[in-house]
């Protein structure tokens, strides 16, 4: 002990010490090569306990250094060893730590410093062979080197979950339908309200099909395609009648025949398909589009009159002249009508 | 015995007690005076006033039942009015009474009522002198073992037992840690151990790591209430149904001498099964007939295969904490390098074949179930009295049995050190106050497994005061527990903003206050005093003795070389050894009486050894 200051010159130097401080920093004396650097409290080290020097530097030491050293650091093991490392390594420096080694012996304050550092001793295995907790551990205790490298493969790590994420959700039927159905229902709405009935129609109904048992998309759905087929219907009709006008009379009863496909109850469209038909000679279609007419439009003078026409035609000319009279009726401008009923009272009178 | 001062390890039993000691690195058990290695943990007051202990107390059991204490382990540390206390005074022939301050048992015993660590204490001293007789030294220290399941006040208690018996008590250890203790030691082994000790009275189960000579006890658990005397229960409850069922509704529980005959008859013929497939239970003249009838007796058969239907569900049980432990402490029975049997209960064959299928492995057969105990806790007092700077003596880690923690508004329980940590260790939690300007606070320390604190063991309590009023939950205290290498229990509160600090050391209320326990110790040292005076009385008569002795001991390699061929040689060199032995005994019992008693068989022995020496000069 000869190297440093006498043990009583320390004492007069901080004699309010209890016990050395974490960052000695300079205060004292001795000085050991094994210690690196480390200043030790040689009134602790000539204190009256069975304890030899190198026992009394390392238990000081290790003491010391709690508070500064990490749980890889205190086991002397490198950062990020394994749990079976942390354990191994714990069990060799119980040997060293553990009070009951120094059992029978006068220890004086380093009972009390044995069982200091025993207790750090068991907290850092207890982090160490707990996998979880050596992982967390091992972020915030990384060398600034292993702290990038770390930083980046967490980063990496989310990267890759949240990719994962999404490509599961994909892959998984159940979430792609009903995020597909979503969509469509959006899409769908948005075509209604901008009048492309038919795109609504084909979005919501796929929407519905995919998701049948909600009875919200069930009912838009249906709306739709309902508006959808009048809206086709009518289209179909002003089709068929520019053909009828330009005298295709052909094209003008295969368009009259599909508004009615779209739109049974378009009584226009039956009554120009009656009327076409007629015209072409076929008289059994065209009494069957004129009944219909009649059945879907009771109120509409087109359907009586081509009642009325098909009627001539087969010679009931007073169930013809009926018909015409109700047409006119409920439609006094109805031209054709009129004529047709003028021709058969003068066919009657004459 | 090189070593100047053995030390001596104790497995203090329910039933039986074991003592054992390590010597020149050889752990062996010491037999008592009768030569045998179990001790019944019983003592008595004879008719003639005499007090007995073990075989001599057990053999007059039966006759004298109200004088015979047995089974005060599980008596001792506890309350007066717990269950545990409650049930037993339903089935002990003893009277038991309350201590002076009303919270601990005393047994009336003779004309004197004496605590429960005084008995104990009994066996204790007994042991010790069997010891001493055995080592011809004097012994003083000891480690003592107890159930793993032991609270503090039971640790505590069986440590004040050994003190009363002239013991320092180096250290109290748990049972199955001691076994693996003994298991583990001069194997250099590296694996997990699992001891399954199913006792008298209690079931234990402990996991531990060894790796060479480090014990890290991993972790443990049990039942208090599952034991040896559960199994014998089952027996007595057939064989006394069975009885009324055969006899008009004669109840045998209300004949406490039919009952004690009948505990005894149910545990011989569960032991005798664990060998044979049948055995019988024959009781003559078990109770009277009543109104002039003759006596009845009991004549009954019990099969293996009965016992075992009466018991499945007690081993299934263990084989339940088995598992619960096995899972807390994460292990998997794969991990497991060694299943260790302990207790008498183990024994039984259904037992060793739940433990084998469901480690799916073979029982270790290298320890001998009821000395292990006592083997672990000497080699723990070898290494606790004489630690070498060799790095070879074993070192235990070992782990806290139950749950510590404080009592928290509500009456919770809040665990502060959880079971199973490795000591010593420290805990700190924050608390904090439940009613506005609370300026102080109860701590009340309390051990045990229940989230409901009154169901747990109060430690003790202190108050903190002189707390910053403030709202409720606005102040911060910080409680720290400690519990020393020694198991010794330290808390203390601080108000972090004030800094005002309380703390205590709880010292485990035993059941006798420190005053008792310094009246017990000055009492035997009165004895001692008046012991040594009569020694003076007969110094010469020491003299001789050891003269004697001396002259004896240096003429046994002669004689063992005379007698080498001879086959009675080695009874004569024991029958000398034994009067050796009972000579030393008598000088360190400062005996007068029993010393003079062998001065005659000494002075015969030495002729007898001269005369052989002489015989065959040279020897071999």
């Amino acid at each position: 002990m000869g190297r440093g200051r006498s043990p009583r010159e320390t004492l007069a130097f901080d004699p309010r010490r209890r016990r050395p401080i974490m960052s000695a920093g300079g205060r004292c004396c001795l000085k050991t090569d094994r210690h690196d650097g480390f200043a030790f409290d040689a009134a602790v080290l000539s204190e009256d306990a069975d304890l030899e020097v190198e026992r009394r530097k390392e238990i000081l030491f290790a003491e010391a250094n709690l508070g500064r050293w990490t749980h890889w650091e205190l086991l002397g093991i490198p950062w990020g060893a394994t749990a079976a490392q942390a354990k191994a390594a714990y069990l060799e420096k119980a040997k060293a730590f553990h009070p009951d080694r120094y059992a029978g012996r006068r220890l004086a304050s380093f009972r009390a410093r044995l069982e200091r550092v025993f207790r750090r001793l068991t907290e850092a295995r207890d982090v160490l062979v707990d996998d979880a907790r050596r992982e967390a551990y091992g972020r915030e205790t990384a060398p600034p080197d292993q702290r990038a490298k770390l930083e980046l493969r967490r980063l990496e790590d989310e990267r890759r979950v949240a990719e994962r994420r999404a490509r599961l959700a994909r892959q998984n039927p159940l979430v792609a339908r009903a995020s597909r159905v979503g969509e469509l229902v959006a899409r769908g709405r948005q075509a209604l309200e901008a009048g492309r009935l038919a795109e609504a129609a084909n979005d919501l109904q796929l929407a519905a099909g995919l998701d049948p048992a909600n009875a919200e998309i069930q009912a838009l759905a249906a709306d739709a395609r309902r508006r959808a087929a009048t809206r086709r219907a009518s289209d179909l009709y002003e089709e068929a009648l520019a053909a009828e006008r330009s005298g295709r009379r052909g094209a003008a009863l295969a368009a009259f025949r599909e508004a009615l496909g779209s739109d049974p109850r378009h009584a226009r469209a039956a009554a120009g398909a009656s009327r076409v038909a007629l015209e072409l000679g076929e008289l059994d279609a065209a009494r069957a589009h004129a009944e219909a007419a009649v059945r879907a439009g009771p109120d509409v003078a087109a359907a009586h009159e081509a009642l009325g026409a098909v009627l001539e035609a087969r010679g009931a000319k007073k169930d013809a002249r009926r018909a015409l009279e109700r047409a006119l009726e409920l439609d006094p401008r109805a031209e054709g009508a009129k004529e047709r009923l003028k021709r058969l009272r003068w066919s009657f009178l004459g | 015995m090189s070593d100047a001062r053995p030390v001596i390890g104790i497995d203090l039993g329910t039933t039986n007690s074991v003592v054992a000691t390590v010597q020149g690195g050889m752990s062996r058990v010491i037999p008592n005076r009768s030569g045998q290695a179990l001790t019944p943990s019983i003592v008595a007051v004879a008719r003639n006033g005499k007090r007995l202990v073990g075989a001599l107390a057990k053999r007059q059991a039966i006759t004298n039942p109200e004088q015979t204490v047995f089974a005060a382990k599980r008596l001792i540390g506890r309350r007066w009015g717990a269950k545990e206390v409650e049930d037993a005074r339903r089935v002990l022939p003893y009277a038991l009474v309350a201590g002076p301050e009303g919270n601990d048992v005393r047994v009336q015993l003779g004309d004197r009522t004496l605590s429960i660590p005084e008995i104990s204490a009994m066996v204790l001293a007994e042991l010790k002198a069997d010891a001493e007789a055995f080592l011809g030294k004097p012994v003083e220290r000891a480690v003592i073992t107890v159930p793993a399941y032991f609270n503090d006040g039971q640790r505590q208690a069986t440590k004040d037992a050994g003190r009363i018996a002239g013991l320092e008590v180096l250290r109290i250890i748990s049972e199955p840690t001691s076994a693996a203790l003994a298991y583990g030691f001069g194997r250099q082994t590296e694996k997990k151990v699992v001891v399954f000790d199913l006792g008298g009275g209690t079931f234990d189960v402990s996991i531990l790591d060894i790796s060479k000579s480090v014990y890290d006890v991993v972790a443990v658990g049990g039942d208090t209430y599952l034991g040896g005397e559960d199994f014998d229960r089952r027996v007595m409850d057939w064989l006394t149904f069975g009885f009324a069922r055969e006899n008009g509704g004669v109840d045998l529980r209300t004949d406490k001498m039919a009952l004690q005959r009948l505990r005894d008859a149910a545990e011989r013929a569960k032991c005798e099964l664990s060998a044979a497939p049948s055995t019988a239970i024959h009781l003559p003249f078990l109770v009277g007939g009543g109104e002039g009838k003759s006596a009845l007796h009991l004549d009954k058969q019990l099969s293996r295969e009965k016992l075992e239907e009466l018991t499945k569900d007690l081993v299934d049980r263990c084989i339940a904490v088995t598992e619960r432990t096995l899972k807390d402490a994460g292990v998997r029975t794969a991990q497991v390098g060694e299943v260790i049997l302990v207790g008498g209960m183990t024994r039984m064959p259904r037992v060793q074949r739940a433990v084998r299928e469901f480690f799916g492995r073979e029982p270790c057969k290298g320890v001998h179930p009821d000395e292990v105990v006592a083997v672990g806790a000497a080699i723990q007092a070898h290494a606790l009295a004489a630690p070498g700077g060799k790095g070879e003596e074993v070192l235990l880690l070992d782990v806290t049995p139950q749950n510590l923690g404080l009592l928290v508004v509500g009456g919770y329980f809040q665990t502060v050190i959880p079971k199973n940590t490795t000591v010593p260790t420290s805990q700190t939690h924050l608390f904090t106050t439940v009613q506005d300007d609370q300026t102080s606070v109860r701590i009340a320390v309390l051990q045990g497994e229940s989230e409901r604190a009154i169901d747990n063991e109060l430690l003790g309590e202190f108050v903190l005061d002189g707390i910053r009023p403030a709202r409720r939950g606005e102040v911060s205290i910080e409680v720290t527990f400690d519990i020393s290498a020694d198991g010794i229990v330290g808390v203390s509160a601080r108000d972090v903003a004030t800094g005002q600090q309380q703390s205590i050391t709880v010292t485990a209320t035993s059941g006798l206050t420190e005053a008792e326990l310094k009246k017990i110790l000055d009492e035997q040292r009165d004895d001692l005093l008046e012991k040594k005076q009569s020694w003076k009385e007969l110094d010469e008569g020491r003299e001789r003795a050891l003269a004697m002795i001396h002259d004896i001991e240096a003429l046994v390699p002669a004689v063992e070389g005379a007698l080498e061929r001879s086959k009675f040689g080695k009874d004569a060199i024991q029958k000398a050894s034994a009067v050796l032995v009972r000579a030393r005994a008598a000088i360190e019992a400062r005996d007068a009486a029993a010393l003079e008693a062998e001065l005659e068989p000494l002075d015969r022995t030495l002729q007898l050894f001269r005369g052989l020496a002489d015989g065959r000069p040279g020897g071999r």
